[in-house]
């Protein structure tokens, strides 16, 4: 069964923006991955699972819920990471997490473990944080009251490697603990180490939509090279991050997301 | 249809800027109250025969030789439609609209809260802070007149006064409200929200200098607050405030409307 089912959305903004007959869903318990570059209109998408903008054409429904009508009770379990934090500034992030806890009224049995995980002492106005605490911050909002559907819109942004980790490394748990995820990136790495299936939208069309596996297999090009001997082998894969058999090292070259996108660019263009 | 949890923090806010304005009004009427004084009153009087233009232009006119009548004319011509004005434009401005326009309205979309209940508990905390306004500035009047003129002050008309206040501010918020609801930009919300009613205030002003355009009057809702109508108990007068308050009624309802149905880009 199917968690999140987006049939045929369009949102036009004029001059090519927006959103373009996007069709696509996401199962129950599945990571999936939201992949494209800045203004393709992932985040445009996401707006309409949370019910802030109505479909002009097309619907949108999590867990058979209208998400525009449905909106307040998709919401009890549901955990969303904005694209672009903008709290309340006149509080502390303690204030904050306290107030949103009671305003939604639906607990924050997580806080504690999220602040540890992500090292924050909710101190401080939010006004005065930093974009990666403030990032921090709409993560343990987001995971708190431990959702059942989680919809990230480049949740790692602003973050630091470290901090990326950790959070690749929670969204990886979150996966196994059942919840069903959405999360969108404009980087492959994150999505590759996380999602099960990934879709990538151009332009507010949906030009690719695949397991990881596949799409990973595509996209990767492996070369195996003979050297001299074990050792000089040895040192190559580890300095190119091969994998030596013997003298033989395969080692294999990833190609940059813009890479992918213009490959999937040429086969519509061919198809047309 | 209503978050407490909301509602508390907004009030906290609103408070803040209550305690300024309830500041500043306490000085503004406690010296007006003093000032009044029967033979200083008829030399204001003579004054207004001699300028009536300027004096009627900032509503002090009829009769100032009563108390009441002295505090209507120089406190419901002008202070008291002005202060309350300025604190709904900016609290309207700042339940609704601020969050809009900063994005930060997220915070309180992105839960399982009705947008009807998010608005309604931001119209009740504005009606909220405006009751608590008017009705600090109604015993502050009736307390200053006690000590100063024991008995001279006809307590059921500054009463009605007052609630013809509250009518006439709530319609203000309602407008205010409704600009904060329909617009996601600050910079329209707070240019129609205070513009409206500042832009009648200006239109009452002139029309109360009389002459050819007396008849403008009839073009702001200001003309609806009736002041010495209704210390006179006039039926006109008191349906006036009537109309404000079914009009302020139906400006908060149309904007919980909009805000339901609103598209956020956030
Ligand atoms: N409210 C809006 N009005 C007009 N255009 C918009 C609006 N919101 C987004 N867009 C446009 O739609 C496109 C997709 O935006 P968005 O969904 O934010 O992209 P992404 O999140 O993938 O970076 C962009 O070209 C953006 O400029
Ligand atoms: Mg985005």
């Amino acid at each position: 069964m199917s968690a999140i089912v987006i049939s045929n959305l369009t949102r036009d903004y004029g001059e090519n923006r927006g959103v373009f007959d996007l069709s696509l869903t996401v199962g129950k318990s599945e990571a999936f991955g939201f992949l494209g570059p800045n203004g393709a209109g992932k985040t445009t998408t996401i707006r309409h699972l949370m019910g802030f903008i109505k479909p002009k054409v097309g619907t949108v429904t999590i867990d058979g819920r209208d998400c525009w009508r449905e909106r307040d009770i998709i919401q009890k379990q549901l955990g969303y990471i904005p694209g672009e934090i903008a709290f309340f500034d006149d509080m502390s992030s303690a204030e904050f997490l306290r107030f949103t806890a009671k305003y939604r009224g639906t607990g924050n049995a997580r806080e504690k473990e999220m602040l540890d995980r992500f090292d924050l002492s909710p101190k401080g106005k939010i006004k005065k944080m930093s974009k990666g605490m403030k990032q921090k911050i709409g993560i343990v909002a987001a995971f708190m009251h431990d959702p059942e559907v989680l919809l990230l819109d480049e949740p790692t942004s602003g973050l630091d490697p470290l901090m990326q980790c950790r959070f690749i490394d929670l969204v990886t748990e979150e996966k196994k603990r059942g919840k069903t995820i959405l999360m969108s990136s404009h980087m492959f790495d994150e999505v590759e180490r996380t999602c099960h299936r990934i879709g990538i939208i151009r332009a507010g069309r949906l030009v690719a939509l695949d397991t990881t596996d596949a799409l990973r297999d595509k996209h990767v090009r492996p070369y195996t090279v003979r050297l001299d001997d074990e050792q000089t082998a040895s040192a190559f894969a580890k300095d190119f991050d091969g994998r030596q058999d013997g003298v033989a090292v395969t080692v294999s070259t990833r190609q940059t997301l813009e890479q992918i996108f213009l490959d999937y660019y040429d086969v519509s263009g061919g198809d047309r | 249809m209503f978050n407490f949890t909301l509602y508390k923090r907004e009030m906290k806010k609103s408070i803040l800027t209550l305690v300024i304005f309830a500041g500043v009004l306490t000085i503004y009427i406690t010296m007006i109250v003093q000032m009044f004084d029967p033979e200083m009153a008829s030399i204001l009087n003579q004054f207004s025969e001699i300028m009536p233009g300027v004096m009627t232009a900032v509503g002090m006119s009829g009769t100032v030789t009563t108390l009441i009548g002295f505090m209507s004319s120089y406190l419901y011509g002008m202070l008291l439609l002005l202060f309350p004005m300025v604190y709904v434009v900016l609290r309207a401005h700042g339940l609704i609209g601020k969050y809009v326009d900063r994005g930060s309205i997220v915070a309180l979309v992105s839960a399982p809260i009705k947008r009807r209940a998010i608005a309604f508990t931001q119209m009740k905390a504005l009606a909220s802070g405006l009751f608590l306004l008017v009705s600090y500035i109604t015993l502050l009047e009736i307390v200053c007149s006690e000590v100063v003129f024991p008995g001279e002050l006809e307590i059921g008309s500054i009463l009605l006064l007052n609630v013809g206040l509250l009518c006439l501010q709530l319609f203000i918020g309602g407008i205010c409200f409704l600009a904060s609801c329909v617009f996601n930009d600050a910079k329209y919300s707070v240019g129609i929200g205070a513009g409206v009613p500042a832009l009648m205030y200006v239109i009452q002003m002139l029309a109360n200098i009389g002459g050819s355009v007396e008849n403008a009057r009839y073009a702001t809702f200001f003309t609806l607050f009736d002041p010495d109508g209704l210390i006179a108990g006039e039926t006109a007068a008191i349906a006036g405030i009537v109309v404000l308050f079914v009009g302020a009624c139906a400006l908060f309802v149309a904007a919980i409307v909009v805000f339901s149905k609103k598209d956020l880009h956030i």
